[in-house]
């Protein structure tokens, strides 16, 4: 009752050019599409291509399947996530890069933010770490004054920044 | 002819055996009637092996003798916290093995917790020939979906050890939506909780005509069932020592009576508003009088009891509903699964958080079983088709410098899934490499866990820059994670499944199928049971170990390692993976601290400058002040390290 396998030739062509295809190529995509039709294209790549549609195939189709299995996931992964597709997207017209890795998009943008928090350098995070100890402890001016030796380290740290100034308010509210 | 393969549920508690055939979905049951076994082991005294209900019964007797809940420990470390926690409440003997790992003791001899495992797994496998009048070979074993490498792995040998080809290993919570959708033409956002014995899952999953899709999976392995019992427990023991100023926690025979009667006042819960406990016996004093318990618990103090377990569960629903982008609101069904689901506590709980109520035309103990049944045979052809698109649980990472693990492939991506790092050498002219591979959500590489680690040598040795290591990590269909490293000049190449840390070499497990530990285990059949109990119950012609080759076994067994052995000596293979067959010099290094050769890594987004950045992890504010402030990369100095090479394509 399984339905019928791919086609052996369709599996090596893929297989031989899959190199040399970008992540919308691959599924079959236009560089628009919308993360729903990212969705189907992906549900039906899977539908060819997943191990489990596969089972019967001998060797080295069978392991051909598993690597554009694993390569359409990976076009997945990026072109469904807003976030990762616009890296993508740029480095794709930048460099003519094919490929990304999962984790580069996510983690630019997870750096700036970590930076925004507690500082782009070592002295800069010291004193905020300092200064998030002090408001663990309760020590309202400790923090600030630690606070405010970070930002003598990093001037342009918003993040810094904005602690100091919902510090400040604090004080004055106790006071 | 059609090919027989069966879904097994292998349970914290219960396990449950399920075919489907002519396109009907039937739980198989036992001999004596009963749709699910409990995933109790227990050991006679002429070596046969005794599994399900009826095993279960005996633990009052002969807890030590008696295993129960391996599945809390398979895959696990000595070391670690559940390990801690088994041995202070079960009575059988928890031991060290090899590689860190977990070995059972009854009486002189020693188990892995494949072995266990398979134990039950032989069972189902039995009913399921019992009804088929066929040999079963294949099956779909499922797991919790918070399952790790290490305990996919263990489960997947125990499987072969059973005499099993394990066509899947699959997710429980998937299982239970394939279940619930196959076949109905859905269209619908499910959510799955799956409280089970000893795990909780929750997985979001989109369900289409013939597609399932994981949206997102979250879990917790330590919260069960069996903590509810643990809470019953407190009460009835905390009276106990008020009572008679003994503590019954001291004697494991006083504790399974309290175990007994907890899970027995836990179930009845669910029916009435009230149960009254009386045990006569818990204890024997000095002199010999009985000292007996009596308690009455009502539901809601109960609920008391139990709140705050019930609300963690919660917490890790908001978790998977935030992964997938999705609210209670966009849920189109909730399907409850695992026995505590029967509990009016948690189909009220879960009723009050997804604003529903949830579905009852499934039978929360059978319906995962019956999915990897359908599973097995749309795997084997005798079904129609239905994709199933998983997800990987958790964090695949890899260990970096400052103790330090950086992602590689996240939690919830979508599997078989396979991503490649590029590193380079730190030193010129360095020899090897090591690479450790864990995972979880910590930054801190000790706080996830680790699947292994292996020394990767035998490229050609050069500055520093020219040399190019390819790091492949591939996590298949079953959530199996393979990591393979290649040098890119050489082509010379090193690759492990990872999973040797805790668990069995590929020779052992080659040696324990031969032995046919299994195959100790005895097909209960209704006219062999002895309702008294005793040692009725095992057929001789099958049970016992030939005389000689028990000797035999137990030389064997005496070459894993009972743990006070000088390792080195006896077992210079121990280590040794499937790479080693194949005539490079990976080795596998475990915890040998002494050429410890640490990860460093340019940041993956090179700032424009292209200057060269050693590691240096952004501090999170909330992570410990002593390894916060200082620059990681201070660390490196005298470590032989390999940098992540700035990928350009």
């Amino acid at each position: 009752m399984a339905s019928a396998p791919i086609d052996p030739l369709e599996i090596n062509a893929l297989a031989r050019i899959m190199d040399e295809l970008d992540y919308y190529q691959l599924l079959n995509l236009v560089p628009g599409a919308s993360t729903a039709e990212v969705r189907k294209a992906f549900h039906a790549s899977s539908r060819d291509f997943h191990p489990d549609a596969n089972r019967e195939l001998e060797s080295p189709l069978r392991e051909q399947c598993g690597r554009i299995s694993k390569r359409i996931t990976e076009a997945y992964c990026v072109l469904r996530d807003a976030r990762r597709r616009k890296a993508y997207d740029t480095k794709l017209a930048d460099s003519n890069s094919l490929r990304i890795q999962l984790a580069e998009a996510r983690n630019s943008h997870d750096e700036q933010r970590r930076t925004e928090r507690s500082g782009a350098t070592a002295q800069g995070r010291q004193f905020h770490g300092k200064a998030e100890s002090d408001l663990k402890a309760g020590n309202l001016a400790g923090a600030i004054q630690n606070i405010q030796m970070a930002l003598t380290f990093e001037g342009g740290n918003t993040g810094f920044k904005a602690m100091l100034e919902e510090l400040r308010e604090r004080q004055k509210a106790e006071s | 002819m059609a090919e027989i393969a069966v879904g097994i549920d292998l349970g914290t508690s219960n396990a449950c055996v399920s075919l489907m055939r002519d396109g009907k979905v039937e739980v198989l049951d036992n001999a004596f009637g009963e749709r699910t076994s409990a995933s109790v082991v227990h050991f006679h005294d002429d070596g046969s092996v005794e599994v399900g209900n009826s095993a279960k019964a005996k633990v009052i007797h002969a807890p030590a003798q008696t295993v129960s809940s391996a599945k809390r420990l398979i895959g696990r470390y000595f070391f670690s916290e559940e390990v801690k926690k088994a041995q202070a409440i079960y009575a059988y003997e928890i031991a060290e093995a090899s590689n860190h790992g977990v070995r059972i003791e009854i009486r002189d001899e020693e188990f892995s917790l494949p072995e266990i495992s398979a134990m039950v797994l032989r069972e189902m496998k039995q009913i399921a020939e019992r009804h088929t009048g066929e040999t079963v070979t294949k099956a779909v074993i499922t797991v919790p979906a918070y399952f790790n490498d290490n305990q996919r792995q263990a489960t997947k040998d125990a499987g072969r050890i059973a005499g099993l080809e394990v066509l899947r290993i699959l997710n429980e919570p998937t299982a239970a939506a394939l279940a619930y959708g196959f076949g109905m033409g859905l269209n619908q956002r499910v959510a799955i909780y799956d409280l089970g014995g000893g795990t909780f899952d929750i997985s979001v999953l989109e369900i289409g005509k013939d597609i399932f899709e994981v949206l997102a999976t979250c879990g917790d392995t330590f919260l069960g069932g069996d903590d509810f019992d643990d809470r019953i427990i407190d009460l009835f023991a905390d009276q106990f020592v008020a009572e008679y100023g003994i503590n019954p926690r001291n004697d494991p025979y006083a504790f399974e009576r309290l175990r007994l009667a907890a899970e027995n006042a836990k179930k009845q819960l669910s029916v009435d508003e009230e149960v009254h406990v009386a045990i006569d016996c818990v204890l024997t004093g000095d002199d010999g009088q009985p000292m007996g318990l009596e308690r009455t618990i009502t539901r809601s103090e109960f609920a008391q009891l139990v709140q705050d377990l019930i609300m963690r569960t919660f917490k890790v629903c908001d978790e998977a509903l935030q992964q997938s982008d999705l609210t209670v609101r966009d849920l189109d069904g909730v399907i409850l699964v695992g026995g505590p689901t029967r509990l009016p506590i948690i189909r009220d709980s879960v009723t009050q958080y997804f604003q529903q109520e949830p579905r009852v035309d499934v039978d929360p103990d059978e319906v995962v079983s019956m999915g990897a049944a359908i599973h097995a045979a749309s795997l084997v052809g005798e079904a129609q088709d239905s994709m199933l698109l998983d997800v990987t649980p958790l964090d695949l990472r890899i260990g970096v410098a400052g103790g330090l693990a950086e992602p590689v492939i996240e939690r919830n991506t979508p599997v078989p899934i396979e991503q490649t790092r590029t590193f380079t050498t730190f030193q010129d002219y360095q020899e090897s490499v090591q690479i450790r591979i864990c995972q979880g959500d910590h930054r801190h590489e000790e706080n996830n866990a680790l699947l292994g680690q292996f020394e990767f040598s035998g490229f050609e040795k050069n500055v520093r820059s020219e040399v190019k290591i390819d790091v492949t990590f591939e996590i298949d269909a079953d959530g199996i994670v393979n990591v393979t490293a290649s040098d890119q000049l050489t082509g010379q190449q090193a690759s492990t499944q990872i999973t040797l840390s805790s668990g069995l070499a590929e020779e052992q497990i080659q040696k324990i199928v031969n032995e046919d530990v299994a195959g100790r285990v005895t097909t209960a059949t209704v006219d062999e049971v002895n309702p008294s109990g005793g040692s009725a119950g095992a057929d001789p012609a099958t049970a016992i170990v030939p005389d000689g080759q028990a000797a035999e076994a137990a030389e064997e067994e005496s070459l894993f390692g009972t743990g006070d052995e000088d390792l080195s000596l006896d077992r210079p293979d121990d280590l040794e993976g499937p790479a080693s067959s194949t005539d490079d010099e990976a080795e596998f290094d475990l915890m040998d601290d002494d050429e410890l050769i640490q990860l460093t890594q340019d940041a993956i987004a090179s700032p424009p400058g292209g200057e060269d950045i050693t590691l240096d992890m952004p501090v999170q504010a909330e992570s410990d002040a002593d390894d916060g402030f200082f620059d990681t990369s201070s660390d490196d100095s005298d470590g032989l390290e390999i940098q992540l090479e700035d990928e350009e394509e």
